[in-house]
């Protein structure tokens, strides 16, 4: 087995962490203050260092260097501000989304200003009385002749307020089926926009998408009609629950590095704090957590990597996500406490990542909705 | 006219892993096993200059190195950031170089390259900061130099006054083409490469030539040919005295003068 990154890789990595350190590091505590001026700067630099389009083939304006460099990119990100990591992720859903199962056309028109960071897309899937309860869902589309009228309420969908397209799943007559769906269509509005522990930031705002009898053709049908849920859930799986994986370690890693850091100037009886036993068990259980996440995450990117498709991981991207956002909460707490009475010192920066890794919990499919996931897959 | 700028960079240990460096007790060699090797950073800001340069005048950067093997790393890198040639001098014999056989190799490689107008390097490298191969090359290629460049006034193709940093201010010389510039890291800032950069960087063709490949004398090349010999090393330990003062803040600070002007320090 050989575990070495390609000699790309690595540059990609060291390009990030440049960017990271240089670039977002002065600037992210003013990204994460309350308010609606989402930072546009962040979409465009990530769009013109090819950061967004890592999945994308270069016919349309990406890079297809692929899954593992995208995790070693967000992971990179979210080492400095979980926050844009997490944008990093959420960037290149509609860009998965339309490269894998997008039209010809619909690849043509979207994909190149999606890559460059001109516009910006989320995924619209959680439907507002049932959430992930597909069954439950009420009928949001139906048809008219040969156009579709849509009507639906999304919640908890990421920089609602900000992005020009939607990659929505909606429940049909003949079952599910996923659109592409413009901002400024007619009947689409963005809602209610959440005030959860760090939705009210302006780089991540986080709401409802509103949708009243929106009528489109079928060029915004993305993939067949009645196949939506396996669309949408390759993209979800394949790319959101990677990519919360990603967003995961690099705020398990911050969190070490901080607690390590401190361990060692930390002098107490005399020695470094990192000399306590219980100290270093905290130290060791952590560098131990973070190599496991990054085996599960690195190793289902490079399955990817190989042409394993989306369906055919879904234990091991939910084992990915799962163990890495578990990590990131762990990581957080025993960095906190590492720190004593400064744990919550803002200048350490741990809370702002404690935060992030509750919010990890939740995306990409709740923890205990991965476990049930990793649970169908063993008994099958 | 397009103006060719050879940039000569370094491949050195990653600073992150500088305490985990030693050097051997017996040759002074420095023992760098297990470190990670990284672009020297300044070398950064020196294929920066010269990708400017060739913005303003057009032209080419050719991108030298001397290394092992692996130091075709630091080209790939120079791709990445927008080199269009690279050119690795590797060869058993150039090993054990000091700053002076450096210098000869770089300026034989130079020679071999062919025409160029300027040749740009850092002050010095992260490592071995002897600042000395810039001046060095200068004087084996037979031009003049100027070190710690911190800025370039192009009046044209073939002539610059420039800024260079000395104690207390600056210095401003007018230095004609073809000449050596070593700068410093105030100078630019540098850019970043694309992923689409980075994976263009990746496999392209790196010239590799050896010691016979530049017509090298083998007594100027690595260790034979160089005059520095390490003849001990001594461990720096840093000891200090330490004396608490007593009293109030104005008795303190009394008695820390009165002490200092004992000790001779003001």
């Amino acid at each position: 087995m050989d575990f070495t990154f390609s000699r790309p890789h690595e540059m990609l990595r060291s390009m990030v962490r440049e960017y990271a350190e240089k670039e977002v590091a002065p600037k992210w505590e003013s990204y994460a203050q309350e308010g609606d001026e989402f930072p546009c700067e962040t979409l465009s630099r990530c769009g013109q260092l090819g950061l967004i389009g890592l999945l994308v083939p270069k016919k349309y304006g990406g890079s297809e260097m692929g899954y593992l460099a995208r995790m070693i990119a967000i992971e990179e990100i979210s080492k400095v501000y979980a926050g844009l990591g997490a944008n990093l992720r959420g960037w290149s859903l509609v860009p998965h989304l339309l490269t894998t199962a997008g039209t010809e056309e619909q690849k043509e028109k979207y994909l190149p200003a999606l890559c460059r960071g001109e516009i910006q897309g989320s995924i619209a899937t959680t439907e507002a009385t049932s959430g992930s309860d597909f069954g439950a869902w009420p009928v949001e589309v139906t048809t008219d002749g040969n156009d579709y009228i849509i009507n639906c309420r999304k919640v908890m969908i990421s920089r609602s307020t900000v992005s020009d397209v939607f990659g929505i799943l909606v429940k049909g007559e003949k079952g599910y089926s996923t659109f592409l769906i413009e901002k400024n269509m007619p009947g689409v509005q963005t809602g209610h926009r959440e005030k959860l522990i760090s939705c009210t930031s302006r780089n991540s705002p986080t709401g409802d998408l509103v949708i009243t009898n929106c009528r489109v053709s079928k060029d915004y049908l993305v993939g067949p009609e009645g196949k939506g849920i396996g669309i949408a859930l390759s993209t979800i799986g394949g790319a959101g629950r990677t990519g919360g994986a990603g967003v995961c370690l690099g705020i398990a890693e911050a969190s070490f590095d901080i607690a390590l850091k401190y361990s060692k100037e930390r002098i107490i009886y005399g020695k470094p704090l990192h000399d306590l036993q219980s100290i270093k068990f905290m130290l060791g259980d952590m560098a131990t957590r973070i190599e496991c996440a990054k085996f599960l995450s690195y190793s289902v990117s490079w399955m990817q990597d190989q042409g394993r498709k989306s369906a055919e991981l879904n234990k091991e991207t939910a084992m990915a996500k799962l163990y890495a956002s578990e990590t990131a909460m762990s990581n957080t707490l025993k960095a906190i406490e590492i720190l004593g009475g400064y744990g919550t010192a803002p200048e350490f920066g741990l809370i702002p990542r404690l935060k992030s890794a509750l919010d990890m919990i939740a995306a990409a499919g709740s923890n205990n909705t991965l476990r049930r996931n990793i649970g169908d897959a063993v008994v099958a | 006219m397009s103006f060719h700028c050879i940039v000569c960079i370094k491949q050195v240990p990653h600073p992150g892993h500088f305490s985990k460096i030693n050097l051997d007790p017996v040759t002074g060699a420095i023992r760098r096993a297990g470190i990670p090797s990284v672009l020297n950073p300044l070398d950064k800001n020196v294929i920066e200059e010269a990708l400017c340069i060739r913005e303003r005048f057009s032209g080419k950067v050719t991108a030298i190195t001397m290394g092992p093997p692996q130091a075709r790393e630091v080209l790939e890198e120079a791709y990445a950031l927008g080199a269009d040639e690279g050119v690795l001098l590797c060869d058993l014999t150039l090993a054990g170089a000091d700053s002076l056989a450096t210098a000869y190799t770089l300026a034989k490689g130079i020679q071999k390259i062919g025409k160029y107008d300027l040749v740009l390097c850092g002050n010095e490298s992260i490592d071995g900061a002897t600042q000395q191969v810039g001046p060095q090359l200068a004087e084996l290629l037979g031009i003049p130099h100027v070190t710690h460049v911190v800025e370039v006034n192009w009046l044209n193709e073939r002539e610059a006054v420039v800024k260079r940093a000395i104690e207390y201010g600056y210095l401003k010389v007018k230095v004609k083409m073809p000449a050596v510039m070593t700068v410093v890291k105030s100078i630019n800032t540098c850019r970043l490469p694309s992923v689409l950069d980075i994976m263009g960087a990746a496999g392209k063709e790196v010239q590799k030539w050896g010691c016979c490949d530049i017509n090298g004398a083998t007594e100027c090349v690595g260790l034979p040919g160089s005059p520095t010999r390490v003849i001990g090393i001594v461990q720096v330990e840093s000891k200090r005295k330490r004396e608490m003062l007593k009293g109030s803040e104005e008795e303190m600070a009394k008695s820390a003068v009165k002490r200092l002007r004992e000790y001779g320090v003001i």
